[in-house]
């Protein structure tokens, strides 16, 4: 019986499944020009017995964490920099939700998002050996080389970010693990983010992951206020031209692009399109001090302006009153009337946690506009991909056909 | 709608809240800023409250304050509006002005019967509890039964024809909406530095945590989030009495429009014994006729029951 829950797809989507994250260190071996960790460092590891507690806690706290299965989630900076630490906090979460007759005992899921950089060593692959069936990695690769080694730079030996002319792209050191990536979990999506620098590379980079043998890719605008003018127009084209070569070549047999997705860009019910976009407070993320969060987002190292939302700690367990904001948060107690009006609301998306930082007070309940525009070219470019797929379907009588097999594209939750 | 502005004659001003004002270095307002005050809620419309310290103010105070019609919180009976008591200091005599009576749990819960008397001789008690974030489950069980036998004693003084008020008991019954405080909504404060504040709170917890000031106006940021209809617990309740202390609520959850498991709990404990004592007046009776009852409710803090 257990066997099936895990097997079954439905479980780990959004809302059944319990997320729990590790911050297991604030170190990375890049410097990623977009990265919202604006507080990365060397010195914030998760130390074994602040893993423990953690572990602890939570597992007896069996009452409190009702779902029917969780997701261990591991998270940097770069996770498999600390891939000792992770092996025995993994070995030790199965230990214990075997011995305790734990409700998530074979339930449960490894998540990784890592830069790919260190996949393909000793201790990563043997890690993946040994928990092959519970794993999921994502490796985040950007697109073609120009696109990836625009933003995914290395830092420098001293850990910072480089001048301009010193900047070397990670592109090669990660595509050369995308084949054994590919080979071990085939079904694997990976996440592209887009920022303002390189939209003209949109269409080349998903059409390049294409090629790699990715066949689902997963693509979001930074939620920063980062757009300038005309970003938005540069966007839409590239997001045309997408759609023609995607309809056009066939691709949308086989292959899942995010940003084409026939629910949005509608209005949406003040009653009954209500829920919040985000999972924070559902979720929950302890770092190298021990601190819960609602989410990473809401740790020191992710915030420009404001200060970390801890909501209790390994010692002294959870605080209910400061989750409750986040368990009642709704869409429209946190938009702006703009947004409420909105005809194309459906799948504009939000952080909570950039929200947070970028509000006026430090409250979460005021929603980030910054990404109005984008999410309006991509409508656009959303629509006209729809009408030419309908089109063409059904002029070639294969609509039925389409709609049989067509494959889901998830909904993009961060 | 802004209705109300506060007015703090002094930084050691009496709190008549849930905060408390731990300052104790006078620094009385600047009579050209009281002015100022004064003249900026007549040109809003508001109705002023001052809010005294323990000592007498200089006479060209006085003169100032009379200018304008108003309110006087003080901690003294002499002239007040409101008497705000921060101790068990209950006056033996009659009062026909409403009391204010500042406690902790623990003393309320020790000494509740006293006020028995109190509502003999006042037509209006306020009863706040300056720790109601503390709250246990003990508590709640206790606070219950302090309200339960306060009904009894209302319920006999209704009965018997006096009508005093307990906000506790009998705003419940009373009301027909929500019926909070209102700071950052109905009700500013402007303090004796010359700056608004959502509430004396906010000044006493933070100066730099202020509002605009009367050189350059108000401006409040995410005014939306102090309306009861950008509470999402909130604008469901029916515990119309509640305070929704806002400070109290960024205070246990960080949110200005959210509050904590303790204040709904006891807000519904007061609410529930409320439905009892107006079904037991009832009973002997027509009573507010113009209300309707409260209904039985299976819950204590309406966050549980989030659909």
């Amino acid at each position: 019986m257990k066997e099936a829950i895990k097997e079954s797809v439905g479980i780990w989507q959004h809302g059944i499944a319990k997320n729990i994250t590790f911050i297991v260190t604030k170190d990375c071996q890049l410097a990623c020009k977009y990265c919202y960790l604006v507080g990365k460092n060397t010195k914030e590891r998760m130390p074994w017995e602040v893993a423990k507690q953690a572990i602890d806690y939570i597992l007896d706290q069996e009452d409190e964490f009702r779902e029917e299965s969780v997701v261990w989630d591991f998270i940097g900076g770069e996770p498999f920099l600390e891939i000792d630490l992770i092996d025995k906090i993994c070995d030790y979460l199965k230990t214990e939700m075997f011995r305790r007759n734990h409700h998530w005992f074979n339930a449960y899921r490894f998540s990784f998002s890592t830069n790919g950089i260190n996949y393909h060593t000793e201790k990563v692959q043997n890690f993946i050996k040994k928990n092959k069936s519970h794993l999921s990695i994502g490796i985040t690769i950007d697109g073609t080389q120009r696109k990836h080694d625009l933003n995914r730079i290395w830092k420098t030996k001293d850990g910072f970010s480089p001048k301009p002319e010193e900047e070397k792209g990670s592109y090669e050191d990660v595509v050369k693990n995308i084949p054994l990536w590919l080979e071990q979990f085939p079904n694997s999506g990976t996440k592209v983010t887009i920022s303002s620098t390189d939209i003209s590379y949109v269409k080349e980079s998903v059409l390049h992951l294409y090629s790699l043998g990715i066949h689902e890719v997963n693509i979001n605008v930074v939620f920063e206020n980062v757009w300038q003018d005309g970003n938005d127009k540069e966007f839409e084209d590239q997001l045309m031209q997408l759609a023609d070569i995607i309809i056009d070549e066939g691709y949308y047999k086989d292959y899942v692009c995010s940003f084409f997705n026939e629910s949005i860009g509608k209005p949406m019910d003040r009653v009954l399109d209500n829920q919040n976009w985000c999972g924070a407070g559902r979720m929950l993320a302890v770092d190298a001090a021990g601190n819960f969060y609602p989410c990473t987002r809401f740790a020191a190292y992710s915030l420009r302006d404001k200060k970390p939302i801890i909501i209790g700690n390994v010692h002294d367990g959870i605080d209910k009153n400061k989750l409750r904001p986040f368990l009642m948060l709704d869409r429209t107690t946190q938009s702006p009337q703009e947004c409420i009006d909105c005809e194309v609301a459906s799948g504009c998306a939000w952080c909570q946690g950039e929200n947070y930082d970028a509000a006026e007070t430090n409250t979460i309940f005021q929603r980030s506009t910054a990404i109005c525009k984008m999410h309006k070219a991509r409508v656009r470019a959303n629509n006209y991909y729809w009408n030419k797929l309908f089109r063409k379907l059904e002029l070639e009588g294969e609509r039925e056909e389409y709609e049989k097999n067509k494959r889901e594209v998830k909904p993009e939750i961060c | 709608m802004l209705q109300y502005l506060i007015i703090l004659l002094d930084d050691t001003s009496t709190s008549f809240c849930h905060y408390e004002n731990t300052k104790t270095e006078r620094r009385l307002i600047p009579i050209e800023t009281l002015k100022q005050g004064i003249r900026f809620g007549m040109m809003e419309n508001l109705m002023i409250q001052f809010v005294y310290p323990d000592y007498e103010l200089p006479t060209e105070y006085a003169e100032v304050i009379e200018s304008i019609d108003h309110s006087k919180i003080k901690p003294m009976a002499t002239d007040a509006d409101v008497l705000v008591l921060n101790e068990w200091a209950i006056p033996t005599d009659a009062v026909d002005i409403p009391i204010v009576l500042r406690t902790s749990k623990k003393e309320l819960f020790a000494r509740y019967r006293e006020l028995e008397e109190v509502l003999k001789k006042c037509q209006r008690l306020n009863v706040v509890i300056t720790d109601v974030e503390t709250f246990t489950e003990e508590d709640f069980n206790t606070y219950k039964d302090v309200l339960t036998d306060l009904a009894e004693t209302l319920k006999t003084l209704y009965v018997g024809g006096k009508t005093p008020q307990l906000n506790l008991l009998t705003d419940r019954m009373m009301l027909k909406e929500m019926n909070n405080c209102g700071a950052g909504d109905t009700t500013i404060t402007l303090a004796p530095n010359g700056k608004f504040y959502v509430c004396p709170a906010f000044y006493y917890e933070d100066e730099a945590d202020s509002i605009g000031d009367l050189e350059h106006g108000l401006y409040i940021k995410n005014k939306q989030l102090y309306k009861l209809e950008y509470a999402p617990i909130c604008r469901k309740c029916d515990a119309y009495q509640c305070k929704r202390c806002v400070w109290l609520n960024r205070k246990t959850t960080l949110e200005v429009n959210t509050p904590g498991h303790e204040q709904c709990v006891v807000a519904h404990l007061e609410r529930n014994v409320s439905r009892e004592l107006m079904n037991d007046i009832r009973k002997h009776g027509t009573f507010l006729l113009e209300n309707e009852e409260i209904k039985e409710i299976d819950y204590l803090d309406p966050f549980d029951k989030k659909e």
